[in-house]
């Protein structure tokens, strides 16, 4: 790497502050900022500078790593729509910084991390100790948060409709789970497998935070998102698992549109076919196993839920259909042919339309 | 001449709409000129990414429909545009 001698008059740590300045009165010190801080050279090459790992051990991960370590690395974006962003906030093994942003995210991958390895034996995104990689303060007032397919990305919200998006667990797994489907089942992000895709983002989501506060079905609030809209919004969270479309109601956002079984199906070009609204449909479906089961929902239910994502049976356009009977083959072939869990997973599907006895309502398309 | 700007999805899966009747605005024929320069029609077919947004752009007979990522160079100016008459920057 050649990287040009440049005279420098503010210390980096400096321009990182200003390009996250807010206040219209200093706009232009902020944009310049930014600009300079994307004039900098490649960060990967200072990150491998900054923390290159002691002879022996770099052998030793070479060899045989020990299944099961995590590897955490949260980047600020400082504002910037470039990942993983400006600065290495914090490695794995460092202490916390004063960023409640950079904190929250390392804190959630490690729950995350934590449900997936000692509940499901997976080691990491990949089963194979894949680092996991975070980015913060992501975009200008950004209102999402997303998976690139490598990492996921946080924004800090508009402050008016949406808070900061790491400060709900349940989003921090959300987006790793989006990992997990990618390393198996692959899912395609559109339409009813899209929606299943989804689902198992909430579900897990959902698990990661049930587990890290050690609550049961019936201690769990089932809510993905809680805590994200501002004080200013009528509404608890983005979606319930629980009873989808209840999540909130409020005059600029509207009604949260979800539907809670087949009856409620909506049919739209919109967000690749309506995947974060039908997905209210398979989630009930494993809330109602969850319910009928009683205790931890990482324990039976999830493990279902875990070995069909996971069993190598789902193809990648999976219908609701199709999920709702691998579901039951995966419930049938962990605890047997017409035990209670497998009895709990039928009858959740025949309660939100999707039943094998009846025939489900098809949607139009 | 209208301009209609839908985006949706998002892990929030909540849409929004802004719109823009072009010939009401005082810089309308900069807005033409923006509106007659985009490359329409030449969207090209990408694997959506998780949670990303979607964002739908009308302005009669045009329609396109193009992931968050694609929405740069001038679709992006064309977004800020609209969101700012519509927020009242
Ligand atoms: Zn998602």
């Amino acid at each position: 790497m050649k990287a040009t001698a440049r005279c420098t008059i503010v210390p980096p740590y400096l321009l990182v502050r200003l390009a996250r300045l807010d206040d219209p009165r200093f706009a232009a010190a902020a944009e310049a900022a930014r600009q300079s801080l994307l004039r900098d050279i490649p960060l990967r090459e200072h990150r491998a500078a900054a923390h290159p790992l002691p002879p022996a051990l770099a052998v030793r991960a070479g060899a045989a790593r020990q299944r099961g370590r995590i590897d955490r690395s949260i980047w600020d974006a400082v504002g910037l729509e470039r990942l993983p962003g400006r600065l290495l906030a914090r490695a794995e093994g460092w202490p916390p910084t004063s960023d409640p942003a950079v904190n929250e995210a390392h804190d959630g991958l490690g729950e995350t991390h934590t449900l997936f390895w000692t509940r499901f034996a997976r080691d990491s995104i990949d089963d194979r100790g894949m680092p996991l990689e975070a980015s913060v303060h992501y975009g200008r007032k950004y209102d999402n948060a997303f998976w690139d397919g490598e990492r996921m990305v946080f924004g800090d919200g508009d402050g008016q409709v949406f808070n900061r998006f790491t400060l709900s667990l349940t989003v921090i797994g959300h987006e790793l789970t989006h990992g997990v489907t990618q390393h198996t089942a692959n899912l395609t992000y559109a339409g009813q497998s899209g929606a299943v895709n989804e689902s198992m983002s909430d579900v897990f989501g959902s698990l990661v935070e049930q587990h890290a506060r050690g609550q049961t079905t019936a201690e769990a609030s089932w809510l993905i998102g809680e805590g994200l809209f501002t004080e200013q919004v009528q509404g608890v969270a983005l979606r319930s698992m629980k009873a989808p479309g209840t999540a909130y109601n409020d005059d600029v956002l509207g009604k949260d549109p979800q539907p809670g079984s087949m009856a409620g199906y909506i049919d739209t070009e919109d967000d690749n076919g309506g995947v974060h609204l039908n997905s209210g449909i398979p989630n009930r479906a494993f809330y109602l196993v969850a319910e009928a089961l009683g205790g931890n929902a990482w324990e039976a239910p999830g493990q279902i839920w875990y070995d069909t994502l996971t069993g190598g049976a789902l193809g990648r356009r999976v219908d609701f259909a199709g999920f709702a009977r691998a579901t039951e083959a995966a419930a049938a072939a962990r605890f047997g042919p017409g035990s209670r869990e497998h009895a709990a997973v039928r009858s959740a599907w025949h309660e939100v339309g999707l039943g094998l006895s009846l025939p489900a309502r098809a949607p139009s398309e | 001449m209208k301009v209609i700007v839908s985006r949706s999805g998002g892990i929030a899966g909540i849409r929004v709409t802004w719109e823009v009747q072009v010939d009401e605005q005082p810089d309308a024929p900069s807005w033409r000129e923006l509106l007659d320069s985009l490359p329409w029609g030449q969207a090209e077919e990408t694997a959506p990414e998780p949670d990303r947004y979607v964002y739908r752009i009308r302005c009669a007979p045009h329609e396109v429909v193009l992931p968050e990522p694609q929405v740069a160079g001038p679709w992006k100016d064309l977004v800020d545009r609209v969101r700012a008459v519509n927020e009242g920057r």
